[in-house]
C-alpha cells in the first residue's frame, strides 16, 4: 500500500501510532496535505456513516476520531494558509443545568471532530452562562444543547434568552437536540437548528457555518 | 459485603481518573477483553438462546469486568473498586424475596429461575410524561389492573400549570404533587397498601428527600429507584438518593440501560454490561433489585432481535448465577392502538419470563411521546408472563414464538407508528379502554394463542 493508504486505512480502522507514523511518512513523501486532509475527513464521514447504520459501534468511532486527531496534528503544521474541512469552525457545547445525561453529546462531539469542527465539551449540567461565556472565550461560531428530560429542556431555552439579554445572540448559531425534543420545540425556544441524531447533527453544524450539507 | 460508609468513602479515595480517560482506556477495552475471553457470540437466528454455557460465560465476564473497570465517580473522579471477597461476600448476603406494599395489597417480590413456573412479578408502568390533569386518570387506569404487583406513576411535565425545571422548588413542588396524587389513587381505586415506586418526576436528591412520608408520600413499604449514568458511573446526587433509601428504610431499584450501538459495543458487550449493572446496583448503590432496560442507540427501544437476545442473556446469566432480583423494563417502537406495540409487548414479556426475570412494561413510541403509553398493552404483557411460567414454557418454545412475532413487527422498526394518546384510547373519566381499542387487544390475544401461548384466563 502506499503511505496515502496506509494513513487512510489506519484512521478508517481507528490506529492511532500507525495514523500518525503514516502521516509523518506522508510529509516526508512530500504528498499534497490538503489533499490528503480532504481524504480523510472523506474517510472518517464514510466512518461515522457506518456507525449510523450501525455496522461499527461507537469505540470503533472513537478509535477512528482519536486516530484522525493523531494523524491531523502531525500534518497540522504543513496546513499553514488554509486548511479546508480541518479548520472548520469552533463548536461549544454542553447538556444543561441538571441534566447528567451525556452520552448523546459525547457522540454528536465525536461526529462533529470526525468532520473537522474543534470541539470545546463542557460536559453534563452546565450552566446557561457558563455555555455563554465559554462560547466567546472559544471563539466559537455555534453553541450546541443537549437535554435528555423534559425537565432540563426550559434550560435550554435559558441559554438563548441569556444570549439575547447579554446581546450576543447573533454571534453564535444554536443548534439543539435530545431524545425528548423535536424541531417544532428547537423553533419555539428559538433555536438555529435541531437534528434527531449525531449525523444529522454534523450536517446541521456544517449547515450552520456555510459548509453545506 | 463493604458497609455503606465504606462505599462512600472509596468515592474520596479511589485512583483518580479524568472520565474520558476511564471510558476509553479503563472499561472499554476491559470489556472488550471480557467479551473476547469467553467467546461471547451474538446469534441473531436465536433472540432467545437457551445454552446455558453462554449465559454462565456472560456472568464471569461481568464479575471480571466489574472488579476489573471499578465504577467511577463523576464528581471526584476517582473510581470505585471492590474485591472480589466484597461481591462474594454481597451476592451471598443479598436477599431472594421480599415482602413489599402493605396490608391486603402486601406481595412477594423474588428473584426467579429460568424457565421458572412462578410468573412474573408484574410493575407496570407507563414511562413516561403526561399533561397535569391527565396523571389521576392514568394512575387510576393501571391500578385497575387484576395483575399489577406494583406501580410506577407517570412523570410530571407541569406543576400547577408551570413547566417543572430540574433542580428548582418546581420540581420539589411537583415531586409532592406526584406522591400525593399516586397515594390517593391508590386508596380511591381499593389498593392502598399497592407497592409503589416513586417518584419519577424527582430528578434531584433533594425531591427525592422531600416525599419520603408515611402518611401522604413515599412509605418503606415503596420502592425508589437510582438511576445510572452511562456508562458505570456514579455521582453525589445518586449517592446521596442511595444513602436516603437505606436509612428511610425503602426498597430501591438500580435503574441501568446499557446501551446497543454505544460504549457497550454489540449485542455481546451490552449483555456483559447489563449483568454487571447488578454488580453496580448491589454494591455501589446499595439497591434491593435490578431494574434493567438495554436499549438500541438508534431506536431507544428493547423489542429489536438484538435487544431481545440482550435481554434473555443477562436475564439467563443472572437467574443462573445469582439470588438477586430482576425485572426486565420493556421499551417498545410503536405507539398505542398499533398492534405492532401489542406484538413488541408480547415478544418482550415473553423472552423476560422464560429467562428468569420480572416484568416492568412498557414503555412505548421509543418512550418519546407525551401522553402515549395505556395499561392494555402493560396488561397484555403480564397476561404472556403469567401465561409462559403457568404453562412451563421453555427457551427453545419461547425462541419459536418470538421468532414469529418478529416477522410481524421486525421490518417495521425503521418506522414504527407512533400510535394514539392515552385519551383516544381511554375512556378519560371512566378510565377505562375504549371498546374498539379493547377489541383490538382481544384480537392480537387471539392471535397469539394461536402462536402456542395458552392464556390463564
Amino acid at each position: 500500500m502506499t503511505a496515502k493508504e496506509n494513513l487512510i486505512s489506519a484512521v478508517a480502522e481507528g490506529r492511532t501510532e500507525d495514523a500518525e507514523a503514516g502521516a509523518r511518512q506522508a510529509l516526508s513523501e512530500g504528498l499534497d496535505v490538503h489533499a490528503l486532509v480532504q481524504e480523510l475527513t472523506a474517510a472518517m464521514r464514510e466512518v461515522g456513516a457506518r456507525f449510523e447504520r450501525l455496522e461499527i459501534f461507537l469505540p470503533e468511532m472513537m478509535a477512528s476520531a482519536e486516530a484522525m486527531m493523531a494523524a491531523m496534528e502531525v500534518l497540522r503544521p504543513a496546513l499553514e494558509g488554509g486548511a479546508g474541512d480541518a479548520a472548520r469552525a469552533t463548536v461549544v457545547m454542553g447538556t444543561t443545568r441538571g441534566d447528567m445525561h451525556e452520552i448523546g453529546k459525547n457522540i454528536v462531539g465525536v461526529m462533529l471532530k470526525a468532520n473537522g469542527f474543534q470541539v470545546v465539551d463542557l460536559g453534563p449540567n452546565v450552566d446557561p452562562l457558563v455555555f455563554i461565556k465559554r462560547a466567546a472565550e472559544a471563539g466559537a461560531a455555534v453553541v450546541g444543547i443537549s437535554t435528555l428530560m423534559t425537565t432540563t429542556m426550559p434550560a435550554a431555552r435559558e441559554v438563548i434568552e441569556l444570549m439575547k439579554e447579554y446581546g450576543v445572540r447573533d454571534r453564535y448559531k444554536v443548534m439543539v437536540g435530545g431524545a425528548p425534543t423535536s424541531a417544532a420545540w428547537a423553533k419555539e425556544i428559538g433555536a438555529d437548528g435541531w437534528a434527531e441524531d449525531a449525523a444529522g447533527a454534523a450536517a446541521l453544524a456544517m449547515e450552520l457555518v456555510g459548509g453545506g450539507r | 459485603m463493604a458497609p455503606m460508609w465504606d462505599v462512600v468513602e472509596r468515592a474520596f479515595t479511589g485512583p483518580f481518573c479524568e472520565e474520558q480517560d476511564y471510558l476509553s482506556r479503563r472499561l472499554i477495552p476491559a470489556l472488550q477483553a471480557a467479551v473476547k475471553r469467553h467467546r461471547i457470540k451474538y446469534d441473531p437466528a436465536t433472540p432467545v438462546p437457551w445454552d446455558d454455557a453462554l449465559a454462565d460465560a456472560v456472568w464471569q465476564a461481568a464479575v471480571e469486568l466489574f472488579l476489573e473497570a471499578g465504577v467511577y465517580h463523576q464528581d471526584t473522579h476517582r473510581i470505585i473498586l471492590f474485591s472480589e471477597e466484597e461481591v462474594r461476600e454481597a451476592l451471598y448476603a443479598a436477599p431472594e424475596s421480599y415482602t413489599v406494599g402493605s396490608g391486603r395489597d402486601a406481595r412477594t417480590f423474588g428473584r426467579r429461575e429460568v424457565e421458572d413456573a412462578r410468573p412474573p412479578f408484574c410493575i407496570l408502568s407507563p414511562d413516561i410524561t403526561y399533561d397535569e390533569p391527565l396523571f389521576l386518570p392514568v394512575c387510576l387506569a393501571y391500578l385497575r389492573e387484576p395483575l399489577l404487583d406494583g406501580f410506577c406513576a407517570p412523570v410530571l411535565e407541569s406543576f400547577l400549570g408551570e413547566k417543572i425545571k430540574a433542580y428548582t422548588p418546581l420540581e420539589l413542588g411537583g415531586s409532592l404533587e406526584h406522591a400525593m396524587s399516586l397515594r390517593e389513587a391508590a386508596r380511591l381505586i381499593g389498593r392502598p397498601g399497592v407497592f409503589l415506586v416513586a417518584v419519577g418526576t424527582a430528578e434531584s436528591d433533594s425531591a427525592q428527600i422531600s416525599v419520603s412520608q408515611e402518611g401522604w408520600g413515599v412509605r418503606p413499604t415503596d420502592s425508589r429507584l437510582v438511576g445510572s449514568i452511562t456508562e458505570f458511573m456514579t455521582n453525589n446526587q445518586l449517592l446521596n438518593k442511595a444513602v436516603h433509601y437505606r436509612q428511610y428504610g425503602c426498597f430501591s431499584g438500580s435503574l441501568t440501560g446499557a446501551i446497543y450501538g454505544g460504549y457497550a459495543g454489540g449485542a455481546e458487550g451490552t449483555a456483559v454490561l447489563e449483568t454487571a449493572y447488578h454488580l453496580k446496583g448491589l454494591l455501589v448503590h446499595f439497591c434491593s433489585y435490578q431494574q434493567n432496560f438495554p436499549f438500541h442507540l438508534k431506536y431507544g427501544s428493547n423489542t429489536t432481535r438484538e435487544l431481545l437476545w440482550v435481554t434473555s442473556v443477562y436475564s439467563q446469566a443472572i437467574a443462573r448465577n445469582t439470588r438477586l432480583v430482576q425485572t426486565s423494563n420493556g421499551f417498545a417502537n410503536a405507539g398505542p392502538g398499533t398492534d405492532m406495540l401489542l406484538y413488541e409487548a408480547a415478544a418482550h414479556a415473553l423472552a423476560s419470563t422464560v429467562c428468569g426475570a420480572n416484568l416492568w412494561e412498557i414503555a412505548t413510541a421509543r418512550n418519546k411521546c407525551h401522553n402515549r403509553a395505556t395499561p392494555l398493552e402493560a396488561r397484555l404483557a403480564a397476561e404472556v408472563g403469567h401465561a409462559a411460567a403457568r404453562m412451563r414454557l421453555t427457551r427453545r418454545q419461547a425462541n419459536e414464538i418470538v421468532l414469529k412475532l418478529l416477522q410481524r413487527y421486525e421490518a417495521g422498526i425503521p418506522d414504527a407508528p407512533p400510535g394514539r394518546e392515552f385519551a383516544e384510547c381511554y375512556d378519560v373519566a371512566k378510565a377505562r379502554p375504549r371498546p374498539e381499542y379493547l377489541d383490538q387487544y382481544r384480537r392480537v390475544k387471539r392471535e397469539l394463542g394461536e402462536m402456542g401461548i395458552r392464556f390463564c384466563y
